[in-house]
């Protein structure tokens, strides 16, 4: 978290140096600083942050990407002429345990279309959700496991 | 150049809120209603804001408008979840063509706590805990 | 054309679309929490109307109400789903 702050710090010193303070300038600053950190990496105490950062952004990417295109998808769907749909609430066996990961893990699934996140069980075991389109149950299953599921526990345990 | 980028912005919200009402109005029960709003509202006004913040460029309207769209990304959900906990501890029925529903039963309807497995009735699945 | 003119001509008449079909749900019901959901999606396209109205007006200060819109749409939410839920 150090190096977050340095990074703030530099991105800060850049503004100050070049006198305009707009959205645009602060980002080229953040991402000049970036880089600078990376480049003397070895210079300094050794952190996940240069590991951190990389997979974050691609962890945002990759969730824009989806989201997009799974919104246009059901945006078809709705105005096709005869709704055709295949609900389901399904459960979902859980492999992530910790209160912020099982929270972002929750969070994606709402936010994805199709998919809608109603509960987690007590024991934390099973997450439940509700889908809109189903062909094969386990192929569902093993689908948010593999994509969200493994990114949320690479990000947060 | 801004202006091409807010128009274009404009116009992607405009069109996720119409399909946010309309998937409201046609679906046949209320988790597909909340599928069609939570996710299609939350992408349109996030673009409209969006919107709003390439128009005006300046820090303080950039940060209002990035702050409520991160506001509007973390509460959706949240929203969504109580409102379906709520209708199905109200009975609210699924549509016929509902494929499976793993949820039934699995409520203490007294407690309102969240089973992870059928109760003692239904035969055991497997001794060996889900992974 | 200008930008204004886009979002008062082209994107308000397609927030109001969405809202009258909105409107539509939450007349119809049939049920509580259906009439809920209509009610968030109506305060999440309200947000909507407003970012769009400070577009078209050039007033950035709008933005503001936006913000106060979705932590009242939320709370409002909630505290309908718990009570719902209570009721039972």
């Amino acid at each position: 978290m150090n190096t977050l702050l340095l990074n703030t710090l530099l991105a800060l010193s850049w503004i100050a140096l070049t006198g305009t303070f707009t959205p645009a300038n602060l980002l080229f600053g953040f991402v000049l600083g970036y880089g600078l950190l990376a480049f003397t990496q070895r210079l300094l105490p050794p952190s996940r942050y240069f590991t951190m950062v990389p997979r974050v952004i691609a962890f945002v990417l990759l969730f824009l990407a989806e989201l997009i295109q799974a919104n246009l998808r059901v945006a078809f769907s709705v105005l096709s002429p005869r709704l055709d749909l295949r609900p389901a609430v399904v459960a979902i066996p859980l492999s992530v345990r910790s209160d912020p990961a099982i929270t972002l893990l929750a969070n994606l699934i709402t936010l994805t279309p199709g998919t809608l996140y109603l509960d987690v069980s007590e024991d934390r075991q099973v997450m439940y959700v509700h889908t809109i389109h189903v062909h094969d149950l386990e192929q569902f299953r093993q689908g948010i496991k593999n994509g969200f599921e493994r990114r949320v526990k690479e990000l947060l345990e | 150049m801004t202006d091409v980028i807010t128009a274009a912005l404009m116009i992607v919200g405009a069109f996720f809120m119409v399909m946010a009402g309309l998937g409201v109005l046609r679906m046949p029960d209320l988790f597909l209603r909340m599928s069609a709003s939570s996710k299609a509202s939350t992408l349109g006004s996030g673009a409209l804001l969006l919107a709003v913040a390439v128009h005006f460029g300046s820090v303080g309207v950039t940060t209002r408008a990035v702050a409520t769209i991160v506001f509007l990304l973390l509460t959706t959900p949240i929203a969504a979840h109580m409102l379906g906990r709520a209708g199905y501890f109200v009975g609210v029925k699924l549509v016929e063509t509902t494929v499976i529903d793993e949820l039934a039963g699995q409520y203490d309807l007294r407690s309102h706590r969240l089973r992870s497995k059928q109760p003692a009735t239904a035969p055991p699945e497997s001794d060996q805990p889900q992974v | 054309m200008n930008v204004s003119d886009l979002a008062l001509y082209g994107i308000l008449p397609a927030l109001m679309l969405a809202i009258l079909l909105t409107v539509a749900r939450l007349l119809r019901g049939p049920s509580l929490p259906d009439r809920v959901v209509a009610l968030d999606l109506l305060t999440t396209l309200g947000i909507g109307v407003i970012a769009t109205y400070a577009i078209a007006t050039g007033q950035a200060a709008f933005l503001d109400v936006a913000i106060a819109t979705a932590l009242i749409s939320f709370l409002g939410t909630v505290a309908f789903a718990y009570y719902i839920e209570r009721t039972v």
